[in-house]
């Protein structure tokens, strides 16, 4: 029954921190077998946004449903589905990668057998093997992202949500990374991700979003946004970007 | 179009009121729209002023009672007392206000000697400062009215002297333990010290207590004497020496104070460096040794290996995992295991042996103890020890997302957080059982103590997990474990003499029965204690565990650090 929803639903998500208004109301689909980027500037609300969509943060007002089960009503339902990679957050850091990855599949009820075997080939194809008893806290920043991609995926979930899977990665890691999404999407996963790097998301997204201000300013699949111009013309012109006039900051050039 | 480049900024020094600007915005900001900060800061704040009365009245008191020969006793132990509790308390307690962590001033082009003036003049901007500042104040009084205008004047140089000694030796000794911690081989090495430096609090105190119980007044006025030429004492009593003639002996002292303060912010600049650099380069130690077994074998301790191997024993086993490496819930593990020792040694042996003309050997002391006041001091060692988890989600701080986004129930959460602590935590308290038994010269007592233990520990766990789950705070995210947010500190404090009264409370059914059951409560006590605390402990965790499924996501902010 889940293939008729969306893999993931908003509905008129909101949040405000004190007086500041974070989130003002975000509404998007996302397709099942779709690869989508939440494209946005710094301060936009990406954040904020898949923290609500994911169980993370509670929302002041709205709704978010993985594959048809509300994650704030429904949450075990939800929650089984997804894997996340959230930004800015620490990992158990003080566990080496392969107790990470156990931890992390036991949490979610698997087998121990299935775990091991699954842990070892992922810190195979991420080239973490290399870390062995390594403490995460000791991992380089890319080290890092990965390890934390390979816990979201230990479950094999329906729904992948990552928040700036590519920040601080080197692009030899970014390029596998980049493998191993397309190939989960391949297989009929779908993923969510955000970021501020264009060439990333036109490489590999099918649909996007652009988040302004807390709200949705563009959505649709990559040619839709986009039309004939570049992401990155249209992004700059709905952000609403300034250019340099040449005036300012001139102390800076001898 | 090519302007000039101007010329190198920053040349000019740095005022040190920049630092304490810095501090009171950090301070304010902190406050910001959070009412409940507020409110905390303000009852940290009357409640340390309590105190403070208290200590003034007790250090005013031979002025206010025109008793001379008292008044370099009290200067001089007084005094030292609180150079003592600043040297020891935050290392062993409390923590170190890190409002103004060093390390974010690695980048900037500041001389260490203006850093650690800034930092050191930040620092003095505290409440428990404001708090020993009123404390000493007593000391004016008495040496005004010992020794008229010229005494109180020379008083009042001397605690501003000594305040700055308090602070300075404070950072000091923090700093120095916080760089030593931070490299993982000393680590282990430190962590013996720190219990070596808590553990002298007690041996001390006995023997203080003794000297005053055993000395006359003149060999006390003596040792007085001795420790106010030492850096314990000399601030404090160069008002006193002006008031008793000895007018000479203030510059003298003031001079010792002086330099005592110039060496410990020596030292502090040197570890301070140190802190700042090893922030951004505790580079990667990569251990190399090939992995033994699956990843789930390795997850699990040797001392957990046969446990399920499912979520419970997961977070079981990660928890375990995280008592030993983290050094900051190690430092705590540390404190209630001496802590746990000595307290209980000193009430129920200290009395006794003072009374004895404490000459005799510990084996031997004959004893006025009884199992009600063995059963009271141990509640307070069980409540003690599951006090340290009164803000266990703050140990995990932004990780905790981790169990959020997995859903864990918060039932599972909460037991499985109380298995693997008290997997730490029943050993040290039966050796608690143990020693104190022995040395007290009653083995019959064991099952009575062993039983008030696991009793107030149990009620303690269940206490705590409603803490922890409604009351958990963010713990700055720094190698320095004894760092702790400003604010923070007083929410620390007012949580943990809350929850200590509450589980302290709910245990006191065991020594009631002490007192009322005689010698039947030698054989029932330890079955009962037993069933009482483990029935706490899982009432607790279900109850605990329902409210924590409705407020994970807002625990997750509570506990995240802001940035």
């Amino acid at each position: 029954m889940t293939e008729e929803h969306p893999a993931l639903a908003l509905r008129g998500l909101a949040k405000r921190f004190g007086t500041k208004v974070a989130v003002a109301g975000v509404d998007l689909d996302v397709p099942a077998g779709s690869f989508y980027g939440l494209l946005g500037p710094n301060g936009a609300g990406k954040t904020t946004t898949l923290s609500m969509a994911v169980g993370l943060l509670r929302p002041d007002a709205g709704q978010a449903r993985v594959l048809g089960y509300d994650v704030w009503a429904d949450p075990v339902r939800a929650k089984g589905l997804l894997g996340v990679l959230p930004d800015g957050v620490r990992l158990f850091d003080r566990l080496s990668g392969a107790e990470l990855l156990a931890y992390h599949g036991l949490l979610r009820g698997m087998d121990p057998a299935v775990v091991d075997q699954r842990a070892a080939e992922l810190l195979d194809v991420l080239a973490l093997t290399d870390a062995g008893r390594t403490l995460v806290v000791d991992y380089s920043a890319g080290m890092k992202k990965k390890i934390g991609l390979a816990c979201a995926l230990l479950h094999g979930p329906r729904l992948l949500v990552l928040d700036e899977p590519f920040e601080a990665v080197d692009p030899v890691s970014a390029a596998l990374i980049r493998d191993i999404l397309q190939r989960y999407v391949g297989g009929g996963g779908t993923v969510v991700f955000s970021s501020h790097v264009m060439e990333v998301v036109e490489r590999l997204c099918s649909h996007v979003a652009i988040l302004a201000e807390g709200t949705i300013k563009r959505v649709g699949t990559l040619d839709q946004v986009r039309g004939d111009r570049s992401l990155e013309d249209v992004f700059v012109e709905v952000v609403g970007g300034r250019t340099a006039t040449g005036q300012e900051l001139s102390w800076l050039s001898r | 179009m090519a302007v000039a480049v101007s010329a190198p900024v920053g040349s000019a020094r740095v005022p040190v009121r920049h630092f304490v600007r810095l501090k009171l915005r950090v301070m304010g900001n902190n406050f910001r729209g959070q009412g409940w900060r507020i409110a905390l800061f303000v009852v940290g704040v009357l409640v340390g002023l309590w105190f403070a009365t208290g200590g003034f009245f007790a250090l005013a008191a031979p002025g206010l009672a025109g008793e001379p020969r008292y008044a370099l006793l009290t200067a001089a132990f007084g005094g030292g007392l609180l150079v003592l509790g600043w040297l020891l308390l935050p290392l062993v307690f409390f923590g170190v206000d890190e409002t103004l962590d060093p390390a974010r001033f690695a980048l900037l082009p500041l001389t260490r000697r203006t850093l650690v003036t800034g930092l050191y003049a930040a620092a003095l901007i505290s409440v428990p400062v404001l708090t020993t500042l009123v404390a000493v104040a007593g000391l004016v009084v008495t040496a005004g009215a010992l020794g008229g205008w010229s005494a109180a004047l020379v008083a009042v140089v001397g605690l501003v002297a000594g305040l700055l000694l308090c602070v300075a030796a404070a950072r000091a000794l923090t700093s120095a333990f916080a760089t030593m911690l931070r490299s993982r081989r000393v680590r282990d090495l430190a962590a013996v010290l720190l219990a070596v430096v808590a553990a002298l609090l007690g041996p001390l105190q006995i023997v203080v207590l003794a000297a005053v119980r055993q000395a006359d007044w003149e060999r006390l006025t003596g040792v007085a004497r001795v420790v106010g030429w030492t850096p314990f004492g000399a601030p404090w009593t160069a008002g006193i020496d002006v008031a008793e003639g000895r007018v000479w002996a203030a510059p003298v002292k003031l001079l010792i104070t002086a330099l005592t303060i110039g060496a410990l912010l020596l030292w502090w600049s040197r570890s301070l460096e140190s802190a700042m650099v090893g922030a951004a380069s505790a580079g990667p130690v990569r251990d190399r040794r090939g992995p033994t077994g699956g990843a789930v074998d390795q997850l699990f301790p040797r001392a957990v290996g046969r446990a399920r191997r499912d979520r419970f024993g997961a977070l079981v086993a990660r928890e375990c995992r995280y008592w030993w490496r983290d050094a900051r819930r190690r430092a705590n593990l540390i404190t209630v295991a001496v802590v746990g020792v000595f307290v209980p040694v000193m009430v129920n042996l200290g009395g006794s042996r003072l009374a004895t003309d404490g000459g005799q050997a510990f084996g031997e002391a004959s004893t006025d103890s009884s199992p009600v006041l063995v059963s009271l001091s141990m509640l307070f060692v069980g409540v003690l020890a599951s006090l340290t988890l009164a803000n266990q989600f703050g140990f995990d701080g932004s990780g905790y997302a981790a169990n959020v986004v997995a859903g864990v129930p918060g039932r599972l959460e909460l037991r499985a957080r109380m298995t693997a602590f008290s997997l730490y935590v029943v050993p040290i308290l039966g050796v608690v059982a143990v020693v104190l038994a022995t040395l007290l010269g009653h083995p019959g007592w064991l099952g009575v103590m062993a039983g008030a233990l696991l009793a107030a520990y149990g009620s303690g766990l269940a206490v705590t997990g409603f803490v922890s789950v409604l009351g958990g705070y963010a713990l700055p995210e720094t190698s320095n474990p004894f760092a702790m947010n400003t604010g923070a500190g007083v929410a620390k404090s007012f949580l943990t003499l809350l929850s200590m009264i509450a589980s302290a409370v709910a245990a006191t059914p065991m020594v009631v029965a002490a007192a009322l059951l005689g010698d039947l409560w030698l054989w029932l006590a330890l079955p009962v204690g037993l069933a009482y605390g483990l029935g706490a402990a899982l009432l607790g965790s279900y109850l605990a565990g329902d409210v924590l499924d409705r407020r994970q996501p807002e625990l997750l902010a509570a506990v995240t650090p802001r940035r």
